[in-house]
């Protein structure tokens, strides 16, 4: 009687369904997964010992770089973080801008892991209509800062620019037309159909406790039943004050995040129309002198705003002595920021808390003792960016 | 006899030349379609809507490195897809395209041969192209075209009892195997409209068949990466290539003549009917692929097995009832 | 279940008739707003002469250390920029040397189709950032829009 060896299948950091450069190392038994090692570090540049010899100010474009499907949520991230550190009160356009772009790049990194699910179980077409929609949103960011994906718009104590001009038409014009979209486009080509509800009910499933007890954060959580939001529990830049609801699933499956992620994404429109509502005028950089970069009209004409200009493009600010730990909700979980400065015009540590390094761990959980196709359904749902996981 | 014989060559490049050619373009039509249903437009480079575009593949399949992985074994490496073609071509020469025409004071029948067990000889020879199949994903000698060349296989042995029992109400109805039979039996009304589960059924199985969406687990690329045919390059893989769609072909034409009423229709040649019903199930096939998504292999195993067999069988118990009710009895 | 199963295929022949999102590059190309973070080019005043004044502030802010400059005094005795050079290939195109800049002198145009065949030509310098002189038509130049929303000259690079 000849001895089975289980087979051990490379993922490797090239498949058109990893979902940038991870590594699976599978051991197998037949169609099922005994083991899986996940490999990471292809995508590693080393951005946070960059950050210890740059500036707070020039770091701002590099954190666009970690999650780049969602670009503005580092920014926002990083920003409140300087800003809790200093101390710093942004005003209120700036407040709500910040909110409303945050919402619709929600919008936009959801629509990303909708089309590439789909893409991943097969549905090609999804792909198509989501990266549609998309292109609209990414537009109204073009035309906001200048750049569709990277887009650095978010500058300690505020925006970078104010917000341009016809920029509400457009929004007000997207948020007629997308819950239409969702339903006749999304909805009716993915939810019902009988092929997808076996491809994900019942798959990747793991329990509230697990779920806690590893750390995950963001849809996965919240797919699991925990109603855990930190725009809820610990709220900033005022959410406090905008209605909106918290999408939480029943058993944890691959169906559940979808229809979490499904809910989230009609709840960050109802925020952008709250958002959009309530937009007040006033300045949109807040007016400390020592931080913030004056108006270049005055800086060509009054000699204090080009001194300060001077100062704090070449030398930047110096924060107080101290440690903050600043997070977010970002669309794949709690995005956090920890800041150690000794006092200097550069941070002394600078750690990137990302939610998919976290997230990622439970993967060999969800699918040790499943089958190969599982495994595409748990990663799709899981939804995770390689630059955020390496760094 | 000569006349004969040379009749029969004649028909034979004829009918070979027009099926190459249509599934050339059938190759075209299925990217352009893609792509208009994902609200792009497909090829539209290379010359005007993309035409020369089958062209300009076919040139670059012949003129790419042929490459033969080491510890292959040879021989059956290249017999394999040959083995996945000639069952393919074979199939087409009882699928009639047109009944009898008068060419140049001649009667010719526009199909190759009207053998009287023609249902039975397609079955048999397209069995015969599922060992072009195992043979391809054992001999290159790799792990992924191992393990996709005998998930295609179980595959493909699975949906073909579905396929030939949904069959097996036709034949009762047109109580003949033969192919010209079966269309002259539908004169009062096309088998699709009595034979409705049937043909369903048919339709998943054929698709199960040709391992295409909803069923190409096998050859998926999130998968394992390409399935049996990842060692073959250049003209090997345009065979395979070929047998797909010829396949595709003969199975849309099987369909139009057992269901659709083969060559029946108004106004418009016959030969006309016959094609249009043919590009009409050919377009179907490509619309599914666009919509719908993959299943999971053990979901396909028990789908054939457990779903599509025993609706099969049941069609057949309830083929008398509705061949009473149609007035065929 | 079948109905689901119809009106995905319902979903999918509606869009076959829909109009297109392709846009057919290079023959078409996307719009851009006037705030496209794209190639830079350094402005002249009215009277043809350089706005620049080597400050430094540009090269001093930039993340990725892409800016090198000289400052250097001209014949009229006004502090200018003696060579100015932007290693496209290491800007991270974000802005923040238009930011820093005091005078104006820096922006960055709609331009984007920066493709070479070599490392070098991603270099540029001063000749193929500055604009041309006001009325001067002999350099090749590109049309770009500019900050403003006005359409602007900058200078074509071939390499």
């Amino acid at each position: 009687m000849a001895e089975t060896k289980n087979m051990i299948l490379n993922m490797g950091p090239q498949h058109p369904s990893t979902h940038g450069v991870l590594r699976l190392i599978l051991e197998l038994d037949g169609e099922t997964v005994v083991k899986l090692t996940p490999e990471i570090g292809y995508l590693h540049r080393g951005v946070e010992k960059l950050g210890e010899n740059l500036t707070y100010h020039q770091f701002i474009p590099l954190t666009d770089r970690e999650d780049y499907i969602a670009s503005l949520s580092n920014n926002l991230a990083y920003c409140m973080t300087v800003e809790k550190l200093l101390g710093l009160e942004v005003p209120p356009r700036a407040m709500v801008a910040r909110v409303l772009l945050t919402e619709l790049q929600r919008i936009a990194s959801h629509l990303i892991w909708l089309g590439t699910f789909g893409l991943d179980i097969g549905a090609m077409s999804l792909f198509f209509y989501c990266m549609r929609e998309r292109e609209q949103i990414l537009d109204m960011f073009e035309a906001c800062a200048g750049a569709r994906l990277t887009i650095n718009y978010f500058a300690i104590g505020g925006l970078r620019h104010d917000l341009p001009e016809g920029f509400e038409t457009r929004v007000r014009d997207f948020i007629k037309i997308f819950p239409e979209r969702m339903k006749n486009d999304y909805e009716r080509i993915f939810q019902d159909n009988k092929i997808v509800r076996m491809r994900t009910e019942g798959v990747g499933i793991i329990s509230k406790e697990d779920a806690i007890d590893l750390g995950l954060s963001g849809p996965l959580l919240r797919a699991c039943g925990v109603p855990w939001d930190i725009r809820k529990s610990n709220p900033y830049c005022g959410y406090e004050t905008y209605d909106f609801d918290i999408a939480t699933g029943k058993v944890g499956d691959v169906f559940d995040r979808y229809l979490v992620r499904m809910e989230e994404m009609r709840q960050s429109l109802k925020i952008v129309q709250q958002a959009l509502d309530r937009l007040p005028g006033g300045a949109h950089l807040a007016d400390d002198p020592k931080v913030c970069l004056p108006p270049k009209q005055k800086v060509m004409t009054e000699m204090e705003a080009l001194i300060h200009h001077f100062k704090i493009v070449s030398e930047g600010f110096e924060p107080p002595v101290g440690e903050v730990y600043h997070s977010i909700e970002t669309p794949r979980g709690e995005l956090g920021f920890y800041i150690v400065s000794d006092g200097s015009n550069k941070p002394y540590r600078l750690r990137f808390r990302p939610p998919s390094f976290v997230n990622l761990e439970s993967l060999a959980k969800m699918s040790e003792g499943k089958l190969i196709g599982d495994l595409i359904a748990i990663i799709g749902a899981l939804d995770p960016v390689m630059g955020e996981v390496d760094r | 006899m000569t006349e004969f014989v040379m009749i029969m060559l004649v028909k034979m490049f004829v009918i070979f030349g027009a099926v190459m050619l249509t599934m050339t373009y059938i190759t075209l039509a299925e990217r352009k379609i893609l792509g208009y249903m994902q609200i792009r437009p497909g090829p539209n480079r290379v010359g005007p809507w993309g035409l020369l575009q089958p062209i300009a593949d076919g040139i670059k399949l012949f003129l790419k490195e042929d490459i033969i992985p080491d510890k292959a074994s040879k021989v059956v490496f290249v017999i394999a897809p040959a083995m996945a073609l000639i069952p393919a071509v074979m199939t087409l020469a009882v699928i009639p395209f047109g009944p009898a025409v008068t060419i140049m004071g001649r009667q010719v029948d526009i199909y190759m041969a009207d053998v009287n067990i023609g249902i039975l000889y397609i079955f048999a020879v397209s069995s015969i192209g599922v060992y072009g199949i195992v043979l391809a994903g054992w001999s290159s000698a790799s792990k992924y075209s191992l393990l996709g060349g005998l998930r295609s296989s179980a595959q493909m042995i699975s949906y073909e009892l579905s396929m030939g029992f949904a069959l097996v109400g036709v034949i009762m109805m047109s109580q003949s195997l033969s192919m010209v039979k079966i269309i002259e039996a539908q004169k009062g009304v096309w088998f699709i409209v009595p034979q409705f589960f049937g043909f369903i059924i048919y339709i998943t199985a054929a698709i199960a068949e040709l391992n295409r969406t909803p069923f190409d687990l096998p050859e998926g690329e999130s998968e394992l990466v390409a399935g049996y045919f990842t060692e073959y390059s250049s003209m090997k893989y345009a065979m395979f290539m070929l047998g797909e769609y010829i396949n595709i072909i003969s199975v849309s034409g099987i369909v139009t003549t057992l269901y659709l009423g083969g060559w029946s229709g108004p106004i418009l040649p016959p030969l006309a009917w016959f094609m249009i019903k043919l590009l009409a199930v050919v377009f179907f096939m490509i619309w599914v692929r666009a919509t719908y998504p993959r299943f999971r292999y053990d979901q396909l195993m028990t789908f054939g097995w457990k779903v599509l067999l025993p609706a099969s069988i049941a069609n057949i118990l309830f083929t008398p009832l509705l061949m009473w009710f149609f007035g065929y009895l | 279940m079948i109905k689901a199963l119809a009106e995905g295929l319902s979903v999918t022949l509606k869009h076959m008739f829909k109009k297109r999102a392709t846009v057919q590059y290079p023959e078409q190309r996307r719009e851009y707003s006037p705030r496209f973070r794209g190639k830079h080019k350094l402005n002249r005043h009215e009277d043809g002469s350089e706005k620049c004044v080597g400050c430094y502030l540009c090269a001093v802010v930039c993340p990725a250390n892409a800016i090198h400059l000289q400052a250097g005094e001209n014949e009229q005795g006004k502090r200018y920029a003696e060579w100015y050079k932007i290693e496209m290939a290491r800007c991270i195109y974000c802005g923040f040397c238009v930011d820093a800049c005091p005078v104006e002198a820096l922006d960055m145009t709609g331009f984007y189709e920066m493709s070479c065949y070599s490392r070098d030509g991603l270099v540029y310098e001063k000749k193929d950032l500055l604009v041309p002189m006001p009325g001067d038509i002999t350099q090749k130049h590109e049309v770009v829009i500019s900050k403003e929303g006005e359409p602007v000259l900058t200078p074509t690079v071939s390499r």
